[in-house]
């Protein structure tokens, strides 16, 4: 299993409801994202294909009349002058009526549409790049709902005397000296939290996340270095915590379409912020306990 | 300037055509227009002649290309000259209706001056053949063949598998004749062979293209060498093989049961013992080839004629030579229809049930020895030597012809060409027959440099997408993929145009004939037609030159007429026909467009009929799904030899 299948498999895993939103991917998150094909001007060329190292693209033996005569012939034509030709004709003899999706007859070269698998693309661009004719793009859109499909919910567990059980992780520069500093300054957070240092912000990976929500953890909180003071780059904004600041906004909004909304939360503090830094722990341990047990929970029930 | 030359083929086509009206409408067409009586005549070749050394572009109204076009290419030696066979396809098969027939003459007749538009010269290709053939296998073919390549003066290697001696080629070929003629031919093909070089191997690999392929082969220590050859000839030959019945006769299990062969060989010696029945089993499930059964029925009779009692069980003996049978008979071979359905061995020999489905009946015989006969196929190896050569093979597991009746002697590969029985069993005439076939198809690859002239396929390389359509639609091997480019090799090239239909992207267009050029005729051919005729429907008929055209052609011969606003329109292959040029046609307002290709299987281009099928196929998809009635559209075949269809297929589409 690559790592793709590995972190799709893990979502199934923590998910309790069907999606039912395609999502928007923030700008820096890279590796998520949405091909669209344009079939009219496509010359079944396949250099996308071979371009294509997660082999999420595939040539289907099919013609996408619908498309071709709904397409708009840019004035200066299409770059495959024979394919041109034939939607123009097409267009012309349009009656009224449905126009359906058509198989090309095996054996007949120079035909054919091109289908993508969502769960596969790793959104590397490199299709586009290699694509002569334009027919391809990438969106910033992320199709959950094909990913995930249909989520059965899991049944609803009493607990009882529960209380939050919280995985933070925080960054070894800043976050973590202002954990140091708030046991300095003896200041009292609630005890549901149980931190794992990592270098930055940033390395903290979505698995991770996703493993933590498999095993019933009740939130992740991810912890780092005020913005534009990232050990890792500083004001870049390429840097660890911007990065991880968009990663996690994409998460959350994952998490919001299968059910486990408000259970992922960043927040920064320096190594001075000790004070602040119990504030972030005591706020995101209210709002959990206001969200009461993961329904992931439910799932490990009936597993075990 | 544009000059039209019309014939009234003895003063007979103006009886049907209004000459005058004809030249009054298609004036504008041509710079120059010219009535002859007989324009295939000295007088009026040495006009056309006068008329294209001018530098004039000519385009000639009499009969059908294949005749006119005959001695003026002769005389002339120019390919621009656009042909309108008005006598074949106007007055001959519209002479009922004069005006539609002149309308139709008009029509075609603009329709060639705007040809001459487009017409570009072909370009020529000199190529550099090496005068030097390959012959794999030693054989009766093999041998003949590398004596007249020999005899030709053209440089010859013979390569045999290693370990092969006559003795063995003897019992192995029996069939193909009596022995003495057999080992009497051999000796003198042997005898013959002073010059040739000769070598032992295995072919491995070929690179290349025809007139300079290079070719490996490996000897029996694995050593491997490679040379240089213009042409191939495979002569392979086959080998005998125990068919399955031999099992259910008990053979190796028991001493009564041999094989026809080795009984033959045995009853040839003095002491062997007279006067035994014997029951000939063949095995039903195989066809047996004539040259198969003139063997079967030559030893049968060799047998009978020593004094025993033979029986014979069969389905079916194939014999190009009636007298063997009727030798059989007289020598008292007794000839039993039916299979073989169990044998029982008991101390006074071996008991046989023979069952005759046709006639329900189940004959008992009794007999002291029963003899399998030996059939007969390719050599193991042909599989394998197909594959490193790159050519095809049929069911049997024969080397598979180009085209059976008109290329026999050709494979799926340009400049490789088989002999004698590497492509079916074939008796020892047979075999000779077919070397020498080869070896003239070998000896005009090396010796006659290629200077084809024709419109090739031009390929751009800006807009190719090389998504390799072209190649994957090639029948000839004529483009490959060198350095991520499409390149085309003319000596494979034969012009059929298929690629141009597969490109997507227009990359390839093929002179003469470009896109363009053919939106432009359909767009003409519609104008001038409704022009003429008003709303009168037409149909469009793109037409193969080949079969299609030839059939076109025959139904003006016979008289077989057919509507008038019917239109030919030639392609070098149908497989060249795309989506776009029928859809186009249907857009400037054609009622029907009918893609006419060669008979099924019989395409000259080995696919083009097949894939032209496919084509009209795709196009009566799309029609049905933007809602217009896919009849519009079919694809047929025509041959010469059925004239109505042209007739058939116009009528049922109004």
């Amino acid at each position: 299993m690559d790592k793709r299948e590995r972190l799709i498999q893990k979502i199934r895993n923590i998910a309790v409801k069907t999606p039912t939103r395609i999502l928007e991917v923030p700008e820096k998150v890279e590796g998520f994202g949405t091909i669209s094909y344009i079939p009219p001007s496509c010359s079944a060329c396949k250099k996308c294909i071979e371009a294509c190292e997660v082999e999420a693209l595939e040539l289907e033996p099919s013609l996408r009349l619908p498309e071709y005569i709904n397409a708009v012939i840019p004035e200066e034509g299409f770059r495959s002058k024979n394919r041109e030709s034939l939607v123009s004709l097409l267009q012309v003899l349009k009656q009224n009526g449905e126009v359906q999706t058509i198989s090309v007859p095996e054996g007949l070269p120079g035909y054919g549409s091109i289908s993508w698998s969502a769960q596969k693309c790793i959104a590397c661009n490199k299709c586009v790049e290699a694509c002569k004719e334009d027919c391809l793009s990438l969106e910033k859109t992320y199709d959950l709902v094909s990913v995930i499909g249909e989520v059965e919910p899991p049944p609803v567990v009493e607990i009882h005397d529960w209380e939050p059980f919280i995985i933070c992780f925080v960054c070894w520069e800043c976050s973590h000296a202002a954990a140091d500093l708030a046991g300095l300054m003896h200041l009292h957070y609630p005890t549901n939290i149980r931190t794992v240092r990592v270098p930055c912000s940033g390395a903290v990976e979505p698995i991770q996340i996703m493993t933590a929500l498999e095993n019933g953890v009740d939130g992740v909180l991810v912890t780092g270095c005020l913005l534009s003071e990232c050990h890792y780059g500083g004001d870049d904004p390429l840097a660890g915590n911007f990065m991880q600041a968009d990663f996690v906004k994409f998460w959350q909004s994952i998490f919001e379409e299968i059910g486990l909304g408000g259970r992922l939360y960043i927040d920064f503090a320096s190594a001075a912020m000790g004070i602040r830094f119990a504030e972030i722990v005591t706020e995101f341990v209210e709002r959990i306990k206001n969200l009461g047990p993961s329904p992931v929970r439910g799932k490990l029930e009936v597993q075990s | 300037m544009k000059k039209l030359f019309l014939c009234t083929c003895n003063n007979t086509l103006n009886k049907t055509v209004d000459f005058s009206k004809v030249e009054k409408e298609v004036a504008k067409a041509f710079d120059t227009i010219e009535t002859v009586d007989s324009l295939c005549l000295e007088d009026g070749l040495t006009k056309i002649k006068k008329s294209v050394s001018n530098g004039d572009q000519v385009a000639i109204g009499a009969c059908s290309s294949q005749i006119i076009g005959i001695p003026v290419k002769e005389k002339l030696k120019t390919d621009l000259i656009s042909f309108v066979p008005l006598r074949e396809h106007v007055v001959w098969v519209h002479s009922e209706d004069s005006k539609s027939a002149t309308s139709k003459a008009i029509v075609l007749l603009t329709d060639a001056a705007l040809q001459l538009d487009y017409m570009e010269p072909p370009i020529e290709f000199n190529e550099n053949m090496i005068e030097r053939v390959l012959i794999i296998g030693g054989g009766i073919a093999g041998l003949k063949a590398a004596s007249d390549l020999q005899k030709l003066r053209v440089g010859v290697t013979l390569l045999e598998p290693p370990g092969q001696n006559d003795e063995k080629y003897y019992e192995d070929h029996f069939f193909m004749s009596d022995k003495e003629t057999l080992a009497q031919m051999l000796k003198t093909l042997h005898k013959s062979l002073s010059g040739v070089e000769r070598a032992q191997g295995y072919v491995q690999e070929i690179e290349g293209q025809m007139g300079s392929y290079e070719i490996t082969w490996k000897d029996s220590e694995d050593n491997l060498t490679t040379q240089d050859y213009g042409a191939i000839i495979i002569a392979t030959g086959t080998q005998q093989y125990i068919p399955n019945i031999a099992k259910k006769c008990r053979y190796g299990k028991s001493e009564r049961v041999l094989t026809l062969q080795s009984l033959v060989t045995r009853s040839g010696k003095k002491n062997a013992k007279k006067g035994s029945n014997i029951l000939v089993v063949t095995d039903p499930d195989v066809e047996m080839s004539s040259a198969e059964g003139s063997h079967l029925l030559r030893m049968t009779e060799e047998l009978a004629s020593q004094g025993n009692i033979i029986f014979v069980s069969h389905s079916d003996i194939q014999t190009d030579d009636e007298n063997l049978y009727r030798r059989a008979r007289n020598s008292g071979v007794i000839f039993l229809r039916g299979n073989v359905k169990q044998v029982k061995e008991h101390d006074g020999g071996l008991t046989c049930l023979i069952e005759n489905r046709l006639e329900s009946i189940v004959r008992e015989v009794t007999v002291d020895t029963l003899a399998i006969n030996e059939l007969v196929g390719p050599i193991s190896d042909t599989t394998r030597l197909a594959a490193a050569l790159g050519v095809e093979c049929d069911d049997n597991g024969f080397i598979k012809t180009r085209y059976s009746k008109m290329k026999p002697v050709q494979t799926s590969r340009r400049g490789i060409f088989i002999a004698g029985g590497a492509k079916t069993v074939m008796d020892l005439s047979h075999a000779l027959v077919s070397a020498q076939n080869a070896v003239l198809e070998a000896f005009k690859v090396v010796r006659s440099p290629l200077k084809h002239s024709g419109w090739t396929p031009l390929i751009d390389d800006e807009s190719c997408d090389v998504c390799k359509a072209c190649i994957t639609a090639c029948p000839n091997d004529a483009l490959r993929l060198f350095e991520d480019k499409v390149i085309h090799i003319p000596v494979h090239c034969e012009f059929c145009g298929i690629c141009v239909s597969a490109c997507p992207t227009r990359a390839i267009e093929f002179q003469s004939h470009s896109k363009e050029s053919w939106f432009t005729r359909l767009e003409t051919i519609a104008k001038t037609h409704s022009h003429l005729e008003r709303n009168k429907p037409f149909t469009l008929v793109y037409a193969c030159s080949e079969c299609a055209n030839a059939s076109i052609d025959q139904a003006g011969f016979t008289g077989k007429s057919y509507a008038s606003g019917t239109y030919v329109i030639q392609f070098p292959c149908a497989g060249m026909v795309s989506p776009i040029e029928i859809l186009k046609g249907l857009v400037v307002g054609a009622e029907r467009v009918i893609v006419a290709h060669c008979p099924p299987g019989g395409c000259h281009h080995q696919t083009g009929d097949h894939l032209s099928e496919l084509v009209v196929q795709l196009t009566r998809e799309m029609l049905r799904e933007v809602g217009q009635d896919p009849d519009r559209v079919r694809a047929t075949y025509m041959m010469a030899a059925t004239p109505e269809k042209m007739q058939k297929e116009v009528e049922l589409r109004g």
